[in-house]
This record gives structure tokens, sequence and C-alpha cells, in this order.
């Protein structure tokens, strides 16, 4: 997969948790183009374009970063902070979605600026229905802030 | 426009003799003199001031312009070629002539090629008038050329600024629009769905013609505005026609689909256009051959040949078909050739084309038989070899 | 859909709020609607002044960009910059497909952008897209800061 063709960037550690999310974005075939990270520096690494994905372009970010909080190397606030503070990335569309269930976290999580913030369910029906209608919303129905085709027109002309 | 110049182009045998002022920079009385009766030759009233340096020449061009100046060559004040540096300085575009004693050809040359006008030799004076009315013809061509320049660049600016304007309004007035129409269209069908069979038969229908005049205007705006935007993007790139059209066809997957239609496209060649409008071409051709499909399973082609700096298109269907003598017509905006219960359609979607192929110097026509299918033909620019891939504005 | 969400809706076309209210209503939405229609009473809600004094803060703000008095823009960032405020997921709700205007939303906060779709169909499934995500799957920040 072309890394500078990402539409879902999933940066979760857990393999149970990050197979139910595919398989529910495969359902609605939004999963042609996700790439996981599995820790928060590749996480930092893949948005900052630096490391293994030095290859990558800021002109071509994912157009949703689905974070889990509690990661290794480097967690999600940090990441989330890191995003957000720093101009070539403040406007990804970042959506904290955790099986945390402390309020601090979420409260946080919005003061640092996460676009959304999702709680995983503990139902499998649950998990697969909340990352269906995330991943539609974020993918279909928001406007991203960068128009990511090679052919950037201003104004698209139907 | 100096008024000898102009009069001696536009004599006419009834006018006065038009006025030729000299100034001669020349330290020898007798040779001055011979110069002025030379001149006469002209038929002309010539006037000449008389100067021997610097200061006084300034101070000469400053009380009268004059409409040429002839200097000697060598002077015990100054040199008379010192005369064009001034002239330069002042800004003043007056042709200069030496009249000299013996130059030499070198001399002479080097003379012309710093800007001398002409140079005349003393004991060659017959030939002063001739050179004296050649500068002037010359002057005078220069000004109506120069008028000529700045006449033409006024109108081209005109022109990119009423472009500009229209297009503009164009955009405005579809975009402005938008907003009361939605408001229509999105009421009638709230309307229409909400109190359908509630009220009495006439308002059925009659809510049915609102709703769908406002969902008409509504595409009708869309096209319009897209219409008008054709030429806005002023970016070209090394656009990928295969990419294009593999584009075209999700975009078109649902019409595709249900017209059970096949796109064939050879491995198609790159062009140095803007991306979108490529797109948009490709997909009002493709989308008319799927709308004017005929019983036939549908089968489009898409294909294309080199013309050196062009590429030839041909994107062919066996469709209905245009009858010849609408082989231009339907190129124009909002011209249709069905009932809108036949084909839907506002028909500007080949007006849009056909600005598009217009827009990079490029053709666009059909070939096509009622009932046998069409061809339509086109060209866009093929990559330069000196900018590979790079965008440029 | 838990009973007792308060969205607020700032649109100067009334048109479209009734349209908004409509949709929110077909999908059950059971909570609290308050729209105002300019920047300006928009704020005076939000910080609760004036003949706001009473009001809820909400849960989620729908906001349109064209906004007389004072734009979306303003209201948005004058709602980043309250400690009070900031954390309240706002949704851009335009017509405006411009990618500047795109852009410049989420430079200043906006969690995300929706384009007002022209045609009622697309309009009442993108308001109910938009209620079920924000109010059906979305942890939403506790309201008494």
């Amino acid at each position: 997969m072309n890394t500078n063709d990402v539409d879902i960037l999933l940066v979760d550690d857990s393999p149970d948790d990050v197979d139910l999310t595919l398989h529910a974005l495969r359902a609605e075939n939004l999963a042609n183009r996700v790439f996981v990270a599995r820790d928060g520096e590749e996480a930092l690494d893949f948005l900052f374009c630096l490391g293994t994905h030095a290859n990558r372009s800021f002109e071509r970010p994912p157009k949703l970063v689905l974070l889990d909080l509690k990661l290794p190397k480097v967690d999600g606030l940090q990441v989330l902070k890191k995003v957000k503070g720093d101009t070539r990335t403040r406007n990804l569309c970042v959506v904290l979605m955790t099986s945390s269930r402390e309020e601090r976290d979420m409260v946080c999580g919005y003061e640092l600026g996460a676009n959304s913030y999702l709680q995983k369910p503990v139902d499998f029906d649950e998990f697969r229905k909340m990352v269906k209608t995330a991943g539609l919303y974020w993918l279909l129905i928001n406007r991203p802030p960068v128009v990511k085709r090679a052919q950037q027109a201003a104004g698209q002309a139907k | 426009m100096s008024s000898a110049a102009t009069q001696l182009e536009t004599q006419s045998s009834v006018q006065p003799k038009p006025k030729l002022r000299t100034l001669m920079v020349e330290d020898n009385q007798l040779d001055a003199q011979l110069v002025l009766r030379a001149l006469r030759k002209i038929d002309c009233e010539v006037s000449a001031v008389v100067v021997q340096d610097e200061a006084a020449f300034i101070r000469a061009l400053r009380t009268q312009t004059p409409d040429v100046v002839l200097a000697d060559y060598n002077l015990p004040n100054w040199k008379g070629m010192e005369a064009l540096s001034v002239l330069r300085r002042e800004g003043l575009d007056i042709p200069m002539i030496l009249v000299s004693g013996a130059l030499g050809d070198v001399t002479a040359v080097e003379c012309i090629r710093q800007g001398a006008t002409d140079y005349v030799l003393k004991d060659g004076l017959a030939r002063l008038p001739e050179v004296v009315r050649r500068a002037l013809r010359e002057k005078y061509e220069r000004g109506l050329r120069h008028k000529a320049e700045q006449d033409l660049a006024k109108k081209a600016e005109e022109l990119t600024r009423s472009n500009a304007d229209l297009e503009q309004f164009a955009y405005i007035a579809s975009h402005d629009l938008q907003e009361p129409l939605r408001m229509v269209a999105t009421y009638t069908q709230l309307l229409s769905e909400r109190y359908r069979g509630k009220l009495d038969e006439n308002a059925d229908k009659f809510i049915g013609y609102a709703s769908e005049g406002a969902l008409r205007m509504q595409v009708l705006i869309q096209d319009l505005l897209a219409f008008s935007r054709v030429g806005k993007q002023d970016t070209c790139a090394s656009v990928d026609c295969n990419d294009v059209m593999k584009e075209v066809r999700q975009t078109l997957s649902p019409a595709l689909l249900e017209s059970g239609g096949v796109i064939t496209y050879a491995s198609l060649p790159r062009v140095w256009a803007n991306g979108t409008q490529v797109a948009q071409l490709f997909q009002n051709l493709v989308g008319n051959a799927i709308k004017f499909r005929g019983t036939e399973p549908l089968e489009i082609s898409v294909s294309a040949e080199s013309e050196d700096v062009r590429w030839l298109f041909s994107v062919t269907d066996n469709g209905i078909g245009i009858a010849p003598e609408y082989a231009e017509n339907i190129f124009v905006v909002f011209q249709r050739l069905h009932t809108r219960s036949e084909y839907p359609g506002n028909g500007i979607g080949l007006a849009i084309c056909k600005k598009i192929v217009q827009r990079y110097g490029g053709n666009i026509w059909v070939e096509s038989h009622a009932g046998a299918g069409s061809t339509f033909k086109f060209t866009l620019p093929a990559l330069r070899p000196d900018a590979p891939g790079k965008a440029r504005k | 859909m838990k009973p007792g969400h308060e969205l607020l809706i700032v649109d100067d076309n009334p048109a479209d709020t009734a349209l908004a209210r409509e949709a929110l209503a077909e999908c059950a939405y059971r909570g609290q609607i308050s729209s105002v229609g300019d920047g300006v009473e928009a704020l005076a809600f939000l910080t609760r002044r004036g003949k706001y004094v009473h009001a809820i803060k909400p849960d989620l703000v729908i906001l349109d960009l064209n906004l007389p008095k004072r734009d979306g823009l303003a209201v948005l960032t004058a709602m980043k910059a309250n400690p009070d405020l900031r954390k309240i997921p706002v949704v851009i709700f335009s017509t405006s497909q411009l990618p500047q205007d795109i852009a410049r939303s989420y430079e200043l906060g906006a969690n995300c952008y929706v384009s007002k779709p022209g045609n009622l169909t697309e309009f009442f499934s993108m308001m109910k897209s938009i209620e079920g995500f924000w109010f059906g799957s979305v942890s939403l920040p506790p309201r008494g800061e």
C-alpha cells in the first residue's frame, strides 16, 4: 500500500481490537487503505514523515486517525498533543478510540483538541457498530481539510 | 510626434509648406550655410539653430524641440557623438545625422552602431534631403507602431477584464442563486412527501411540478457554475488519462451497472492539462454515451493517437447516434436534440467539453449518423519534453 | 440517543433550522434543540448572557458559516478561546464547499465539516448521520465544567 494514499491511520496495540476494527471497516468497504501502527512512536513517524515513513508527504494526510490511548513507547495523549501542536498536522481528524472509562482521559482528550472521543464497547457487535458509524462519518460525511489528489483545483467542478 | 514628421508624411499640395526645425552642431559658418542650402530641396520651411558646445545644445533643446539634429563629428569644444548622449539623457527620440568631413568607413559604422541615425559627408550634401526624409519617415513609423502596440495592449487588457467580469458574474450568479433555490427544492420535496394524498389531487400534481422545476434548476445552475469555472483553474500538470478513466469509471459506476455497459480503453497517454478539467471532459463524454445508448448492449471505447504535439482522442459508442446536420449544434450551450421526457439533461455537457478543449487550443467534433453510434474526437496537448511531470502555473 | 442531550443550531436561515428540526424528529432525537440566528446571539447563548441567562450549555453545536453580525468562524474562534466552551464539539454545517473555508474551519478548531446538501433526501440523511455519530457513538465531554 502506498503510505501516501492512506484513508485511515489506525493506532492500536491490541491485536484483537485491530482485527475487529478492520473487520468492521471491511464490511463497509472502508478497509482498503488502512495503515496500522502498533505504538505511538510509529504513529508519530507516520504522521510526521520520519524514519521508515520519511517517504511520506505532509500534503497527503490520512482522512482519519483512530487513536487508542494506551500505547507502548508513546501514549495516545502524547501523540495527540504533538499532532495538534504542530501546524503541519494540526488539522488532522484525530478520533480517540479507547477502552478507558476515565473521565479524566476524555476531558484531557478534548482539551488537547481531539476531534471526537469514542469509548470502545465491550460487546463485539456494539464495537463493530461504533467503528462502522465512525468510519462512515469521517470518511464519507466529513469534509477533510486537505484535497488529496494531485489535481488540486480550486473548487471541484462535478 | 514631431510635426514635421507628420506633415512630411501627410503632405498634400494644398497645404502650406511644413516646418522643419533643425538643430545643428557645427562650428564652421560656411558649412552650416551649405547644409541649410542642401536642406531647402526638401520643400519645407527650414529653420536652423546652430550651436558649438554641450551647454548651448541643451539650451537649444529646451527652448524648442527640433525635428532633426545635424552634427559635425569633430568640433573644437565638443564631439558630435556626445549630442547623442544628451538626447538620450533628455529622453528625446530625435534623429541625429552626422554631417562630417572624411570619416572613414569603420568610424562611420561605429557611429551608426552607437545610435546615430545616418551620416552624410560634407562633400556629398546632395544626399542630405533624402537622408533627412528617411530619418523622419522612420520616426513617424516608429510612432505609429508604438501607438498600435499601446492600443493592442489596452484592448487585450480590456478583454481580459471583461472576461474576468463575465466569469465572475456567472460564478456569483450561479453561486448566490443556489441558496434560495435550495430552499425551494427541499421544501417542495418535503411538502410532496408529507402531504401526498392528504390534500386534493391537484395539490399533488402542482407540488410535483414545482418540485421538479426546482430540481432541474439546481442541476442547471450547477452546470452553469461548472461552465463558468472552466478557465478559472489554471494549474496544468502531467495528467495520466488512464487514471482519469479509472476515476470516471468509478464515478459513473451506478449508471454503468444500470445500463450494463462496458468501457474499454487502450493504454492512454499522459497529457499536459488541468486534471480536474480533463476528468470533467471524459466524464461528460462517457456519461453521454451511457445516456444515449441504443437497444444493443452498450459498448464504449476510448483510444488515442499521437499527432506529435497533440493527442487525438476518440470516444466511440454504439448508441443512438447523431444526424450529421446537428453535429455542430450539439456543442452549443443548452442545445438539446430530444425532449426532456426522452432523455434527461439540460444540454450543457458538450458545451463544457468544447470550452475545456478550446482552452488548450484544441478541437472537438463528432462523427456520427443517426442509429449508427457516435465517435467524439478531441485533441489535448501532449507532454512537453522539457517539463516531465512537473506542475507549472 | 439518551434523552437530555442539548443541541445548539446556529443558522441564519430559519428554513434550514426548521429542516434540521424535522430531520432530527424523524430519527427520534429526544434531546433539546435550541437555535439562534446570528453569531452575537450564539455567543450570548453560550456564555449565558442577557436573555440567555437560563440557557443550558449545549453538548454539541451545529454551526453555519455565513451568519450576520458575527460569522461562524468568529463564533468558533471565541468558543475555542473560552475555557468554559472550548471542549464543546462544533460541527460546521455550511453550503460552502470552498477549500479555504474548510481549511480555515479546521485551523480554528472545528471538530468536523459537513457540507449542506442541496436536496431533501441528502439533507435528512446528513442530519441523521450527524445525530447518529455525535449523540450515538461519541462520548461527549461532561457539561458541568
